[in-house]
């Protein structure tokens, strides 16, 4: 029982992260009907910008290391949709998929040529302290990890659901065409949506960077493609229902790892997809007609 | 200039063209599969367990691990017949994910220590070969009923229908004859990299292929032809700048999809104007002439019916 609360508590944690980069990832592909692959290296350079940020001003402390995280990501991501994704607004899927591919290879390996291939240490900021919850502990900075991620997730469905902004999204979502007709901005709107979840990766990504201790040039991968699947099983018709989703594959893969084998728990995440696929191909919470 | 130096790269170089013809053969019906690398593997790993666990020559074991891939691109096929475009292709990366997570955990065929010890029979005159044999397959289905047939389905499924196209039955001969020819790939390649692991079965490895398809275009065949050429031998050709290799080789494929969207070869069955810096060179012939000389040929054969034949 011990170890089943204690794998569920570093679930959630893991899951909450996996929540922040997957919303960026449904963000992306309802509004702009984009699969962003290079969206977990925006991630990757959120990650970066804040470990940049705290050795240049290292008195500063967390907030401005999350701030330039947010920042340095927030910056890529705009750029990537000027410059990539709104030239090829209305192409097939495939097409910007690839193009933001490439781009994904020029993140990749232009910061392993920055910093190197081997992963670097991160600092932590936050004191090394254990923090006791009935039978579970957890590290200050798990706990760090999972407040600021469930403010972040908390934050965007307050944003889509309550301001207008929120509003002009999610009827782009529903239909682009219909939503421009009447008078909403749909470039603005893709603008505001490429940077929000970009902003929110870097910030997650500072976040994670030192709940390890470290950060690789190569660490988009690994999320990217768990953002992907919580995406696909959710069904991007209902934002909070990828959290959910997020939150219950991390606690799966950590239950996975406590009581099977660490190697079958990046499968696991697979095996959810398919199951779901088979049964609910739009998602367990439907998705928009796309 | 050491040749034997080449050998490598130019051997992947013919595979990849084989299976981009393959999947060039399966997107033909309209729906790029996302599993090439997963059925590039069955041809792989059929053909490994043959030759080393059966002592099955070489060739045998080839066509039969083709014909099993084959029959897994028709498996796949008939799985999303119903499906929409997003969720089809989408259950294809879920299928590939599905056959790696299945030879991982699968001790027979090595599981995740990989299958080793697989006997070097690919020479350049096998992939050569097998490459002759890709062209010409693709090229003759590509000119045939069955190829405009299959173009019909994918520019419009429910016209074709009408006109009396089965579409169950094009998706799932195009989804065989092209998994045929990926799983003979495959099966080639496994016997030059004598090793062959789950992880060449995973979503980044499919990913690759439709990257040559959509960086060559779909209009022709001769589009995956190049993007295979190229992409494969660019890292190679690129290998002078170090390490900004894969930096320039991100960029290329940018470049590619922002300025030629629908691939570097497209098709324009009028003719075009060249143009060079704003000079007309050549003018484009307008459609009405292109359209006057088409109807002034017979018709040929396998575009007549039966009725007007006799």
């Amino acid at each position: 029982m011990e170890l089943f609360l204690q794998q569920l508590a570093n679930g959630l944690v893991i899951g909450s992260t996996y929540a922040v980069v997957a919303i960026g990832f449904a963000l992306a592909f309802t509004v702009l009907r984009v699969i962003n692959f290079a969206h977990p290296d925006i991630f990757m350079v959120g990650m970066f910008a804040g470990l940049a940020a705290t050795a240049q001003w290292p008195a500063l402390g967390l907030l401005v290391t999350l701030l330039a995280g947010a920042a340095g990501a927030g910056l890529v991501g705009f750029a990537l949709e000027r410059m990539v994704i709104a030239p090829l607004r209305g192409r097939d899927v495939l097409m910007t998929l690839i193009g933001t591919l490439g781009v994904a290879i020029v993140l990749q390996n232009g910061m392993a040529l920055i910093v190197g291939p081997d992963p670097v240490a991160y600092p932590s900021l936050l004191p090394r302290r254990f923090i006791d919850i009935g039978p579970v502990a957890l590290t200050l900075r798990q706990v760090a990890n999972f407040a600021i991620c469930l403010l972040l997730l908390g934050l965007v469905s307050l944003y889509v659901r309550a301001t207008s902004y929120g509003r002009a999204t999610r009827a782009i979502a529903e239909r682009p065409d219909v939503a421009a007709a009447f008078g909403v901005n749909v470039a603005r709107i893709c603008q505001i949506t490429i940077l929000l979840a970009s902003m929110m990766a870097g910030l997650a990504a500072v976040s994670v960077g030192m709940l390890y201790g470290s950060a690789s040039a190569f660490v988009g991968l690994l999320y990217g493609l768990k953002a992907f699947i919580c995406m696909l099983v959710a069904g991007n018709r209902y934002f909070e229902g990828v959290m959910v989703v997020a939150l219950a594959i991390g606690i799966i893969e950590a239950l996975v790892t406590g009581y099977l084998s660490s190697s079958l728990r990046d499968a696991a995440a697979f095996f959810v997809l398919i199951g779901v696929l088979y049964f609910r191909p739009n998602g367990l919470f439907g998705s928009y007609n796309t | 200039m050491n040749f034997a130096s080449f050998e490598p790269v130019i051997i992947f170089t013919l595979l990849n063209v084989v299976m981009a013809l393959g999947l060039y053969i399966t997107a033909l019906s309209g729906q790029l599969s996302m599993a090439t690398a997963a059925i590039a593997g069955v041809g792989g790993y059929g053909s490994a367990v043959l030759t080393v666990k059966f002592a099955w020559p070489f060739l045998p074991s080839v066509v039969l691990a083709a014909l099993a891939a084959a029959i897994v691109g028709a498996f796949l096929a008939l799985v999303t017949l119903k499906m929409r475009d997003f969720i089809l292709k989408l259950t294809t990366l879920a299928f590939g994910e599905a056959l790696a997570v299945l030879a991982f955990n699968w001790d027979y065929i090595g599981g995740a220590n990989s299958f080793t010890g697989i006997g070097l029979k690919t020479t350049i005159w096998t992939a050569l070969a097998a490459t002759a044999i890709a062209l010409y397959i693709a090229w003759r289905f590509d000119g045939s009923r069955l190829g405009l047939a299959s173009r019909a389905v994918r520019d419009d499924p429910v016209a074709a229908s009408a006109m009396g196209v089965p579409i169950a039955r094009m998706r799932t001969i195009t989804f065989a004859l092209g998994g045929a020819l990926v799983g003979m790939g495959g099966a080639i390649q496994a016997h030059y990299m004598l090793v062959i692991s789950p992880h060449d079965l995973g979503f980044f490895v499919s990913l690759n292929f439709i990257i040559f398809l959509l960086f060559g275009g779909l209009q022709t065949l001769w589009g995956p032809v190049l993007g295979a050429v190229l992409l494969t031998a660019l890292p190679e050709v690129l290998r002078f700048t170090n390490e900004y290799r894969l930096i320039l080789y991100g960029l290329i494929i940018v470049l590619v999809v922002l300025l030629r969207p629908d691939g570097l070869l497209t098709r324009t069955p009028t003719g075009r104007a060249i143009r060079i810096l704003g000079f007309t060179l050549v003018k484009a012939r307008p459609v009405a002439a292109r359209a006057a000389e088409m109807s002034a040929q017979p018709l040929p054969s396998y575009l007549l019916t039966r009725q007007a034949a006799e």
